[in-house]
């Protein structure tokens, strides 16, 4: 930029803080509120986490503006008391989702202070935002501290101090946005839901965006490029910028560190654009991290930029491109059970985990019921995993002797035709898948089902989760014990011994086929290097290994 | 009214509860400065109530809840958008609080509260 430029820039600024605020520099200042909020409504969108379905409180903010922008976009009144009304009845008019009736009344109460004044000069302008909080409150008998009606107190308050300091409007304002910010970083403090999900609330934060808006525009600062503020370590929302990955941004790079001295945001900010998107900036106790998306090959740029502005203390990188493969990956793994055609018999299963799940499913199972030994299903749950079949002719595997008796309320209730085989165990539940067929009889194919489940017998291997002694075993707590078709045979110190002396309980050298299912708290190659053990000791028997994905249970295994 | 038979017993919730609930989270949607006594919602408008049973009617099919709230609205806030929000709240809290699925929630405007007149 010229000398000559600038100097044009700064006269032209300092003729907006000389001008009294009439009637059309509030026209100004609406849609430069309006403005900044629309351009960073995205980022108070993504803060939308409170439980209440509010829809976006971003959208439905710069709705509401928008609205009140609209009702005085003609209106060439040079009288501020009357624009300040008119903006009040647009807000009022367009008000959307909780956030923007509360914006509304903000709103109302502003015109309310401004009524009858010719010009906004300081006392008025504290008026207006006395009355905005005195309004907003009463709209409601259970204020919920944290939210927007937060921050627009504690905005009033930093009028009113300022006030006593001075009379011109804009430095006011200068004090009010400041306030505002720390009244939205500190909305975590007040309202729990904010501090678990980790973020600031959204409304407070659009209305922060709003003031902020007002006061960019007296500063000649750009209302349409996002802003480049640091937020809160607290507040750094890094998943929200896994879900999608732009062309081009293939790394995520996080870089923790301390600078030295002051850090200059505005160029700080502007190398990193020039590497690359979706920039955050966090800081906590003295410490920032910044967080970037940037192209392969410039993967190392932002580090060693920052190196070069204080210590850095971590540096954390993530290829993007092999993680959305990931999440495509496990979208495509969803589980296809069996259609079930009219008339023809469906078997609900009770299923612990995923990996049984899909094992189930590719035997024939028309519904996955999730549940098991922690975790039962009640009657309703399983109710709804059948009532919208197409057939009325249905077999309950419960796979669980805890969830038997579900599931046989649940065939009280229901006007269908249900069979409930008793598989007590996920191998019993599949040995009666095995024996299953969907073109019988109900209550012939359960029976045939229930028969053979006496085929197999059960290995559950599992955790003690206290100290005991049952069926003549002393089980420590913490120990790996072994469960024989539900009796407790044995407890020992790792998951291997207790799946070898099961198998000698079991007396697997008699059985053809032994299947085990691992869990999810069992590495895949831990789980290998057993079931090898096992090969090795019954080399005679078939032996088969799955995921079963069960949670709590090591190994499923079954005997047959 | 809401039945739920675990291995231990049953557990019954009466409509009571669930009216209790839905007055809870009617007070605190913005705009809604009280709820009326149903029964006098005609009239007597401006008898604000403290009694949760008396502003909310609730119905219980077996399966679904229907709930009826008569509440009173801050004069100058926009009402249908308060009313939208009184009934995304109190479906979102009872179904949160309950597990049990509300069918429709409908919102009753009863009166308007003036505080302040513009």
């Amino acid at each position: 930029m010229s000398l000559g430029s600038s100097n044009i820039q700064a006269k032209h600024l300092q003729h907006l803080r000389d001008k009294p605020i009439d009637g059309l520099v509030l026209k100004e200042l609406v849609q430069a509120g309006l403005t900044w909020l629309r351009t960073n409504q995205a980022l108070v969108n993504s803060l939308n986490v409170f439980p209440v379905p509010d829809g976006d409180t971003g959208t439905n903010m710069t709705l509401t503006m928008q609205s009140a922008w609209n009702e005085i976009a003609e209106l060439g009144t040079r009288n501020v008391g009357e624009m300040a009304a008119a903006v009040a009845k647009g807000a009022l008019m367009g008000a959307r989702g909780n956030s923007g009736v509360i914006l509304s009344q903000l709103w109302r109460g502003f015109s309310r202070g401004l009524h009858g004044a010719e010009i906004l000069d300081g006392p008025t302008l504290v008026k207006g935002f006395v009355e905005a909080r005195d309004t907003a409150y009463k709209g409601v008998v259970r204020p919920v501290e944290g939210t927007i009606l937060t921050v627009s107190k504690d905005a009033a308050a930093a009028a009113e101090s300022a006030l006593a300091e001075t009379q011109d409007p804009i430095e006011i304002l200068e004090r009010i946005v400041p306030a505002a910010d720390a009244s939205v970083q500190n909305t975590p403090e007040l309202l729990p839901v904010l501090k678990q999900a980790g973020v600031v609330d959204s409304g407070g934060k659009g209305l922060f965006f709003i003031y902020e808006g007002m006061l960019r525009y007296f500063n000649g600062e750009p209302l349409d490029v996002p802003t480049m503020n640091v937020q809160p370590m607290s507040a750094l929302n890094l998943q929200n910028a896994m879900e999608s990955v732009e062309e081009g941004q293939d790394y995520e790079v996080v870089v923790d560190f301390f600078p030295d001295g002051a850090l200059d945001l505005q160029s700080f900010y502007g190398k990193l654009e020039g590497m690359g998107t979706s920039i955050q900036v966090g800081e906590g106790e003295g410490m920032y991290r910044m967080h970037i998306h940037v192209p392969l090959d410039k993967r190392y740029e932002p580090i060693d930029y920052i190196m070069g502005l204080g210590t850095i203390s971590k540096v954390a990188m993530e290829n993007l491109l092999a993680q959305m493969d990931d999440i495509q990956k496990s979208k495509s793994e969803k589980i296809e059970l069996q259609v079930v055609e009219p008339g023809q018999i469906a078997v609900v299963v009770v299923s612990p985990g995923k990996g049984l799940s899909r094992i189930f499913a590719s035997l024939g199972a028309g519904a996955i019921v999730e549940g098991g030994q922690t975790m039962n299903p009640s009657t309703q749950e399983i109710l709804a995993a059948f009532e919208n079949l197409p057939t009325d002719k249905v077999i309950i595997l419960p796979n669980n002797r805890n969830i038997i008796l579900a599931a046989n309320q649940a065939k009280e209730v229901t006007v269908k035709q249900v069979a409930v085989v008793p598989s007590k165990t996920v191998p019993q539940g599949l040995a009666a898948m095995l024996a299953h067929n969907p073109d019988g009889e109900v209550d012939a194919v359960a029976g045939k089902m229930s028969k053979s489940l006496a085929s197999v017998q059960t290995g559950e291997i599992t955790i003690a989760t206290r100290t005991v002694e049952i069926d003549g075993v002393n089980v420590e707590m913490g120990q790996v014990i072994a469960l024989l078709d539900g009796k407790l045979v044995l407890a020992a110190a790792s998951v291997e011994e207790a799946v070898v002396g099961f198998l000698e309980k079991a007396e697997a050298g008699k059985h053809e086929l032994i299947t085990f299912y691992y869990g999810e708290d069992l590495n895949r190659h831990e789980a290998f290097r057993i079931v090898d053990v096992a090969r090795e000791k019954y080399s005679a028997q078939e032996i088969e290994m799955q995921d079963g994905g069960q949670p709590h249970y090591p190994f499923l295994i079954s005997v047959e | 009214m809401g039945k739920e038979n675990t291995t231990f017993g049953s557990i019954h919730i009466s409509p009571a509860a669930v009216a209790t609930i839905a007055y809870r989270a009617s007070l605190e949607s913005y705009g809604v400065v009280g709820l009326a006594p149903r029964n006098l919602a005609e009239g007597l408008a401006h008898s604000l109530t403290r009694e949760p049973a008396r502003g909310v009617a609730v119905r219980f099919d077996g399966e679904t809840i229907d709930i009826d709230i008569h509440v009173i609205i801050e004069y100058g806030t926009r009402i249908t958008s308060v009313a939208n929000s009184v009934a995304n709240t109190v479906r979102f809290h009872v179904e949160r609080a309950l597990g049990l699925k509300v069918n429709t929630v409908s919102v009753h405007v009863a009166g308007l509260r003036v505080s302040n007149l513009d």
